[in-house]
């Protein structure tokens, strides 16, 4: 628990600067650099979405419809009835502040309502005025809303809802240290699911969703553009090791069904790691012929509808299942990726499952039982290719990564949603010699968020992306200063993404890794010819001189 | 007692007040937090702050390097430059410097402490403006990335390499 803050301190004795006065009188100061832009009206209504509009978080009129109190006081009656833990957490918090300088955006900012126990009060107090019996009688008596910690829901108190709800990466470290197990994570969920219902939500979520829920990705490919992008890793994996790999796509009764989040087939550097996918389902199809086929329909494993509504994510994850049974596969193989995990391990099982026309996952190769995913059908590719390396059934040079000095970074949703904290670890140690890990306070269940999760990793709002990665960065920059690290590596693809922005600008030496992109270095397919370059078609270690 | 003999002999005291007024040029509630270091992965502000400060007094001490003297603002700076301050407030703590001195040494270190505080607040802010530029750099570079890859894929334009993006 936290001693630098009591409870009477923390929230009695709150005195902005250089404003004075109780933090729950706080006009809130939308700033550029940290807020997101508005949803276009568009993506709400493809999703039929309340009050598509075009508006602006810098106008004092948000263009709200006219009785939003009583869609906001229905919204959270409704989800106090319907979700028990939502219930709980606006009750049970004593506010011991264990939570308060836990959570990176805090850590980053210094902004005060970024602490989780204040990001939660926003919501907690209107929830105090308006449903707890003290709160109605305390609000009739002069000063009594102060006393019993709660406020009326206003236009303010709304701004600053959004403010902060969407400074929150949703990544749960704080309720790792909550002594009540308060998930703050769920409480901007439902903070988030209550704005959607006056249509507010951020763009870089909407417009992803409207994609994904039209094209079945966030990015909006086409399934012929899909195929283009792997038929074009295709050729660049044959020019570096001479294998024809391609994919095969959409095959009915196929072994398994890999699904990946979009961002690993077209950003960099997680199309690095599809190729690791790639190089790695050749491999076992030509030693072990295990048949794995891509979908061009459940083309994404991400799911932004996440962190919009318990409604949306279920409409978008349900492709996942919809395709496993049209293609008639035995179990589902999923990629690296952060919240997708969450929503599988935690959601999809009692939201659109049980997916009882599919086998409990064995790996035909080995015959180890995925236990953990006995339910979901589902497996992440890192216990599948630890159990590999675990048996002996796949032959790797190492060496080819020698170059490679690697930490590894924690991803939120893997590490604390599904308790994944050994796989990739096994996999990076067994194709790479150098590993160091980060100091204990910052990796595995105490992992620090990249800043740029739930939604966040937009451009408009880098400096709050960059502040929240600090404590990141911070560790990152440490072992590379004393053990030389120079290589991120992570199993999440916005990671991917936000962890190589973040280390441009905190710590510019190190590059950003996928697992399986090591994977595919180190991997000797059957056949192949003398590699002389890695997947980026930078020269293998030893191999700099042969370029000219 | 020469002035540097006066400052080294008041080092820590120096430091401490002035990481105290560096400090609290965040919000009271934050500032609590922030000012106790117990492990500087749990604070990396404070523990940013703090080496800092003392990376730049010692650096007082010497003739003074612009280029050393950027590289020890370099911590503090490039977290205040991604924070709520406006350019003055982001470098203003170094100035505390000049007033937290005075109070501490019997004597008065005189005009030549003073300009080189200045120097010190003159290397900070060409600090902040590099850090502002290299956010400005990233945000265009990550933009223009993702635009030119929605035209490379739909065939429009040739592949681009990284330098030509900027």
């Amino acid at each position: 628990m936290s001693d630098e803050l009591k409870p009477d301190e923390l929230l009695d004795k709150v005195d902005h600067s250089p404003a004075s006065g109780s933090w729950m009188d706080t006009t809130v100061q939308i700033r550029p650099g940290i807020f997101s832009y508005a949803a276009k009206p568009e993506s709400l209504e493809t999703l039929s979405a309340p009050n598509p509009r075009q508006w602006n978080p810098l106008d004092d009129d948000w263009k709200l419809p006219e009785n939003w109190q009583e869609i906001i006081h229905n919204g959270i009656k409704e989800r106090l009835e319907k979700f028990r833990t939502f219930k709980i957490f606006m009750d049970v918090c004593v506010r011991c502040g264990a939570c308060a300088d836990k959570c990176h955006f805090f850590l980053g900012t210094g902004d005060p309502l970024n602490m989780p126990v204040l990001r939660a009060e926003l919501l907690r107090s209107v929830y105090r005025n308006d449903f707890t019996t003290a709160g109605k009688i305390l609000s009739k008596i002069p000063g009594g809303e102060k006393l019993g910690g709660g406020r009326p829901m206003t236009v303010e108190v709304l701004k600053q809802w959004w403010y902060y709800f969407f400074q929150c990466t949703e990544c749960r470290r704080c309720s790792v240290f909550c002594p009540y197990g308060i998930d703050t994570a769920e409480i901007t969920i439902m903070g988030r699911e209550l704005l959607n219902l006056l249509g507010l939500n951020i763009d870089w979520i909407a417009t992803p969703v409207s994609n994904c829920y039209q094209t079945g990705n966030h990015l909006g490919i086409q399934p012929h553009a899909f195929k283009d992008m792997l038929d074009f890793f295709t050729e660049d994996i044959e020019e570096i090791t001479g294998v024809n790999v391609e994919p095969q796509f959409n095959v009915k009764g196929a072994d398994i069904l890999f699904i990946t989040p979009s961002g690993d087939v077209f950003a960099d550097p997680g199309t690095y790691t599809c190729q690791g996918y790639m190089i790695l389902f050749k491999y076992l199809k030509d030693k072990y012929d295990l048949n794995v086929t891509w979908s061009t329909y459940a083309s994404e494993g991400g799911n932004f509808g996440f962190f919009t509504s318990h409604e949306t994510m279920k409409r978008l994850n349900a492709k996942m299942y919809a395709e496993a049974k049209r293609l008639g596969v035995k179990w589902i193989l999923g990629g690296e990726c952060g919240h997708m995990w969450r929503v599988i391990n935690q959601y999809m099982d009692t939201m659109n499952g049980p997916a009882d026309f599919l086998e409990e996952p064995v790996n035909p190769i080995t015959g180890t039982k995925f236990e953990n995913a006995k339910s979901t059908k589902m497996v992440h590719i890192t216990e599948f290719t630890a159990d590999l390396i675990k048996h002996g059934k796949l032959e790797l040079d190492k060496s080819r990564n020698s170059n490679r000095v690697m930490t590894f970074h924690d991803s939120c949703n893997p590490a604390r949603g599904m308790g994944l904290l050994d796989e990739p670890r096994y996999c990076i140690q067994n194709v790479c010699d150098n590993f160091f890990e980060m100091p204990e306070n910052t990796i595995r269940e105490q992992t620090f968020c990249c800043g740029s999760g739930a939604g966040l990793n937009a451009g408009e709002n880098i400096e709050l992306r960059m502040a929240g990665a600090l404590p990141r960065a911070n560790a990152v920059k440490y072992v590379h200063d004393k053990f030389g690290v120079n290589t991120l590596g992570t199993i999440c693809a916005i990671d991917r993404a936000a962890l190589s922005t973040l280390c441009e600008y905190w710590v510019p030496e190190v590059e950003v890794y996928g697992v399986h992109e090591l994977v595919g270095n180190a991997l000797i397919l059957p056949g192949e010819k003398k590699r002389e370059t890695d997947l980026r078609m930078e020269p293998l270690p030893g191999m700099e001189d042969d370029d000219e | 007692m020469n002035i540097n003999k006066s400052l080294e002999k008041n080092r820590k005291k120096i430091i401490d007040q002035w990481f105290e007024a560096t400090i609290k040029s965040y919000p009271p509630e934050t500032a609590r937090v922030l000012g106790r270091i117990k492990n500087r992965f749990d604070n990396p502000v404070g523990s940013a702050t703090q080496e800092s400060l003392e990376n730049v007094f010692d650096q007082l001490l010497k003739d003074l390097d612009p280029g050393k003297l950027e590289d020890a603002l370099d911590p503090v700076i490039r977290i205040r430059a991604v924070q709520k301050f406006t350019a003055s407030d982001a470098v203003g703590f170094v100035f505390e410097l000049k007033e937290i001195v005075k109070n501490i040494l019997e004597n008065a270190p005189g005009e030549d402490f003073d300009r080189k505080v200045d120097q010190v607040a003159l290397a900070a802010f060409n600090r902040f403006m590099k850090c502002r530029e290299s956010i400005f750099l990233i945000k265009a570079t990550e933009s223009k990335k993702r635009i030119h890859r929605a035209f490379e894929r739909a065939g429009l334009v040739t592949e681009l390499k990284d330098e030509d993006l900027l």
